[in-house]
């Protein structure tokens, strides 16, 4: 389950209304291309940028939208004009890929205000949040708490299913020994009554 | 006279209604530019006070036409919520005829309450004879009296079709398990007859006062007609839309469904768990008592056998033994030799 890029436009020309709108505009930019090889690496951070912006200019406003794209699935949410996309794999679970962009856009929000509304140029600084959050939300739990808890509460289920057949265990244990102790006393009566027997009778021999 | 043909109410007699339309169009030609009542101040002569009455008549005619119109829609969804059985339910239709009748009462609503100022603005003009004027507010009257029967007993329609669905539900619950998805399907669906009804309401409704289209119900009609064809288009985009936007929310719901399952589950492993543990604790507690009934048998044991080593290895009976038999013994000598 990996990330591959995570990708914030601005596009807020592109209404249906004017079928030769103005393209989306690149405000930040993330990527982990370190799978491809170096040579390609340039060619498939182009690549990223154009499907990122033919996919922002077909989401309408404030809507969620998963496109399936190769082996890669991009999900973009528009926002007041605000779009953010994640590039990530099929394993990847929707849900957190949507929490995810919606807290990107939180912190962008809160980061720049509103004056990315202005933007025309690809931006070309990268954010260091965004670099940060692709390699810190590789792992969906970071991001998504719903899934982190539902991890948890996973593992504290196997746990507790061997400490159950632990005590189960146990118990067998503990029967055994219930039994054992309960021959041990009956053997030790007889012993006593033995003794007695010998002790106190005929005074012969 | 136009104002009865609004007001007759079994007959469909549009078609003479269309006709004297036309014929009073050709009669009174300053009919179609006439924007309202204020305006008829400033023409001058008995033909404006005919085209302002003509146009009232017009007017009038057209919401009671509306009003027949939708009290019929009414019977039929009254028919459909009273018909509704378990298997059947139409609740498409009844969805799409609720909201279409809410749009239609709107309508006429904003219609008759542009026919009442219109109303007074003759009242006021002083153009009218009395008559026309006392005739024109019992027009308007009784059009609002039947506005408000209409919408009553929309309402109770209205009510009866909850009722008969919370019956449809419990029943469906009772022998099905799968009723979680039927209480989401009527939310599901109203949203995409939501964004239908917006459409719906662009296109101008025929018996609103609408000065442009004064001319004829059937042109309005016809125009609208082109233009329908791409609203089901939109109408499926925002559809998809909302389906989208309704399995994000709906995956989150179910995320956190899963949630709370997990976690009763993890409720029932503890109490299990617990009353293994107690059940356990009485078996050791019986061990215990075994263990303490062994040791005090067993310490018995080794008092006896002590006291028996002790008897054994003192001599003290076998002295006494001995003595006796040698007693006996010499007694038994001395006897025979003495």
């Amino acid at each position: 389950m990996r990330v591959t890029a995570l990708v914030i436009l601005n596009s807020a020309a592109s209404s249906s209304s004017s079928p030769e709108a103005a393209d989306p505009v690149v405000l930040a930019n993330a990527t982990d291309v370190s799978r491809f090889g170096y040579f390609q690496r340039f060619a498939a951070r182009e690549f990223i940028l154009f499907v990122a912006r033919t996919v922002a200019n077909r989401t309408p406003a404030g809507q969620r939208q998963s496109v399936q794209h190769e082996e890669y699935k991009v999900h973009s949410y528009n926002r007041h004009d605000l779009c953010a996309l994640a590039f990530m794999d099929d394993h990847y679970p929707v849900r957190s890929a949507f929490a995810l962009l919606n807290q990107i856009l939180d912190e962008y929000q809160k980061a720049f205000g509103e004056s990315w509304r202005g933007v025309k140029v690809d931006a070309t600084q990268p954010w260091p949040y965004l670099t940060e959050a692709l390699t810190k939300f590789q792992d969906p739990a970071e991001v998504d708490k719903l899934f982190k808890i539902q991890r948890d509460l996973d593992e504290t289920k196997i746990i507790l299913h061997k400490t159950i057949e632990n005590l189960l265990d146990r118990g067998v244990k503990l029967d055994d020994l219930v039994e054992k102790s309960s021959d041990l006393s009956a053997a030790s009566q007889m012993f006593y009554k033995q003794a007695k027997k010998t002790n106190q009778c005929c005074t012969m021999l | 006279m136009n104002s009865r043909v609004g007001q007759a109410t079994y007959r469909d007699r549009t078609l003479e209604f269309v006709k004297a339309v036309e014929s009073l169009k050709k009669t009174v030609s300053l009919a179609p530019e006439v924007p309202s009542g204020t305006d008829a101040l400033s023409l001058d002569g008995s033909k404006a006070a005919v085209s302002t009455q003509s146009e009232f008549n017009k007017r009038a005619s057209k919401i009671g036409l509306g009003i027949h119109q939708t009290s019929q829609k009414l019977a039929k969804l009254a028919k459909l919520a009273k018909r509704t059985s378990v298997f059947d339910d139409p609740s498409v239709e009844i969805q799409e005829l609720t909201t279409v009748i809410k749009q239609d009462i709107t309508g006429l609503n904003s219609a008759v309450v542009d026919l009442q100022l219109l109303c007074n603005s003759q009242n006021e003009s002083g153009n009218t004879s009395r008559d026309t004027s006392s005739h024109s507010t019992t027009v308007v009257d009784n059009l609002k009296n039947r506005l408000m029967n209409a919408t009553k007993e929309f309402k109770e329609v209205l009510t009866m079709r909850t009722e008969n669905f919370k019956v449809h539900e419990n029943r469906r619950q009772l022998f099905s398990s799968s009723s979680s998805k039927d209480s989401s399907n009527p939310f599901l669906r109203q949203r995409p007859l939501a964004s239908r009804g917006h459409h719906d309401s662009s296109t101008p409704a025929p018996w609103e006062s609408d000065t442009n289209n004064s001319s004829s119900l059937f042109l309005g009609r016809t125009n609208a007609d082109p233009s329908s064809s791409t609203q089901p288009l939109v109408q499926q985009q925002q559809q998809q839309m909302a389906a989208v936007q309704d399995s994000y929310m709906n995956s989150r719901s179910e995320a956190l469904q899963g949630v709370e399952s997990t976690i009763h589950e993890l409720s029932n492993i503890f109490t299990q768990l617990a009353t293994m543990v107690s059940q356990q604790g009485e078996l050791a507690l019986r061990i215990d008592e075994n263990m303490d009934d062994t040791l005090a048998n067993v310490e018995g044991a080794q008092s006896q056998l002590l006291k028996y080593l002790t008897s054994v290895s003192s001599n003290r009976w076998l002295m006494i033994k001995i003595f006796f038999v040698l007693m006996v013994f010499l007694m038994i000598f001395l006897f025979f030799v003495a």
